[in-house]
């Protein structure tokens, strides 16, 4: 199977400070790959390299190659990346405006006419799980929302756009089990149609969730391959102790 | 027992404090009032200067419409370099350095003698680029002078709005100028209504910088921006600087002090209609 994104060799650095160390992975499509390390050891930075939001922050310096589709995306227009590659972040980001006008903000950037956009809304909130729960409500304000309605909301906020694939920093770190089950059907759904990386500190989550595991540590990728084999049999020893709770 | 003598003094004189910054306001305020009330008339108003010496009797229409102008301007130059400025140091400049640069300057502009804008006015408006002595050479100054108090209360509410936000609209490959225009300023809109009108006042009663850029003893309701104005401060100054009448005076201040507080005010009911929607 051609991998959907590839890294070669990137490396992104923070005024000197090297954050990734030469990642080489390639991501396959249609299928939900987890990311998952003790905290600091670069899993954000990684997936904020894969959008180039990296490119956002200051004093940061990216090097090496993320091809998507076999193209560098960093000769790219970041726009035209993002459009491709959506993001959703740890702790909800609704924006302050309705729900409704959530949902359209990205689609009036890209110009969609009105009555496209009614249409998009609800298929997404519906993707999501979370038009039963808002369709008589769409002109309230997003930030009313519970947690996990609101992390439900930007994901199909995130979907809106068609990216090809979707990246979710740590998405249910910040809500409780009944609302991460909600997610992670949702996200099972999701991988039939969009490419998935998650970054995830819950190792249950990674082992029932993702077809793929990476395991980063200090800037590296210690070890990748297929879920089970990378929870029942770790090849390197610092996968195993990271896994068995020794450390993380 | 000691530590709870001195919790109780600092409570003591935290609330003496309020006191007299509330008392002092009342103050001034009350005291002025008490003395301009009885000049506050239609005629007052809505008249023009008369007399010798001119001001003596008439009215304040003149001045009061020419602080409006000189305001008007002062508030419109002034954003227009101050909003840009600050849009630009946070959310497209990402070198520290030149951050830290553009702030030194900034703070130091808010720290230049109102005398000494005054005199570069006339020097670079009025002379310079030959526009007179007018209301628009008055408005430029003021703009100039009210700029690092529009910017740094401007830049503050940027700085303020969730970063978060702005990056998960850059997620969705929305623009910067997209998100500026369509996420961060409706949500900054009041912040920076409130800057301008604190900055309006703070232009309506400046004299010093009107002094040789717009101001004069006497002129109609100015019909144009090349015209000079009279403005309520400069007129204040001369009523009493020049000993014409002490009553117009508290008239006039009276007049002026409402026409502040109105416009300190509009912060006041900007917050609470945010609070309500």
């Amino acid at each position: 199977m051609d991998p959907m994104l590839e890294t070669r060799n990137l490396s992104v650095s923070f005024g000197g400070k090297v954050i990734l160390k030469g990642i080489n992975v390639s991501i396959p499509p249609h299928q939900i790959t987890a990311i998952i390390g003790p905290s600091g050891c670069g899993k954000s930075t990684f997936l904020k390299s894969l959008n180039r939001l990296i490119n956002e922050e200051e004093g940061a310096i990216t090097e090496g190659h993320v091809l998507l589709d076999g193209e560098n995306i960093l000769s790219l227009q970041p726009e035209k990346v993002r459009r491709r590659i959506g993001m959703v972040f740890q702790t909800p980001t609704p924006f302050p405006l309705s729900i409704f006008d959530n949902m359209a903000y990205p689609l009036r950037y890209y110009g969609y006419k009105k009555e496209n956009i009614h249409t998009i809304i609800i298929e997404k909130l519906k993707i999501a799980g979370l038009y039963e729960e808002v369709q008589n409500n769409l002109s309230m304000k997003a930030t009313l929302l519970s947690g996990g309605q609101q992390q439900r909301l930007c994901i199909a906020r995130a979907l809106t756009v068609e990216p090809e694939i979707l990246l979710l920093d740590e998405p249910c770190s910040a809500l409780d089990i009944k609302n991460t089950l909600n997610i992670e059907t949702m996200l099972a759904k999701l991988c039939e149609h969009y490419t998935i990386i998650i970054v995830t500190h819950n190792l249950f989550q990674a082992r029932r969730l993702a077809h793929k595991t990476l395991f980063m540590l200090d800037g590296e990728i210690v070890e990748e391959g297929c879920t089970s084999t990378i929870f029942s049999q770790p090849q390197d020893e610092r996968t195993a102790e990271y896994i068995s709770g020794i450390y993380g | 027992m000691n530590r709870f003598r001195r919790y109780r003094g600092i409570r003591i004189w935290l609330f003496i404090s309020i006191c007299l910054t509330f008392a002092s306001l009342a103050i001034i305020l009350g005291y002025i009032f008490i003395h301009g009330i009885n000049e506050l008339s239609i005629q007052f108003l809505l008249g023009t200067p008369q007399g010798f010496p001119l001001g003596i009797e008439g009215g304040i229409w003149p001045a009061i419409m020419g602080s409006l102008g000189f305001t008007s301007i002062a508030c419109l130059f002034g954003s227009i370099l101050a909003i840009p400025t600050a849009i630009w140091l946070v959310f497209y400049n990402k070198n520290l350095c030149i951050t830290s640069l553009c702030h030194f300057f900034i703070y130091s502009m808010a720290g230049v003698p109102s005398i000494i804008l005054g005199l570069f006015g006339y020097a670079f408006f009025v002379v310079t680029l030959k526009l007179g002595v007018s209301l628009l050479s008055g408005g430029l100054i003021l703009g100039v002078m009210i700029f690092p108090f529009i910017e740094v209360r401007v830049e503050k509410s940027f700085r303020e709005f969730p970063l978060q936000l702005v990056q998960a609209s850059l997620a969705l490959g929305v623009t910067r100028t997209w998100t500026l225009f369509h996420l961060v300023f409706p949500a900054s809109l009041g912040d920076i209504a409130s800057a301008i009108a604190l900055g309006g006042s703070f232009a309506m009663g400046a004299t010093a910088p009107i002094l040789f850029t717009g101001a004069v003893l006497f002129a109609p309701v100015p019909r144009s921006l090349f015209s000079p104005a009279m403005a309520l401060p400069n007129h204040l100054y001369i009523l009493v600087g020049q000993g014409i009448s002490l009553s117009k005076a508290y008239g006039t201040a009276l007049v002026l002090i409402i026409i502040l507080l109105a416009l300190n005010s509009v912060p006041i009911f900007i917050r609470m209609h945010r609070k309500e929607g």
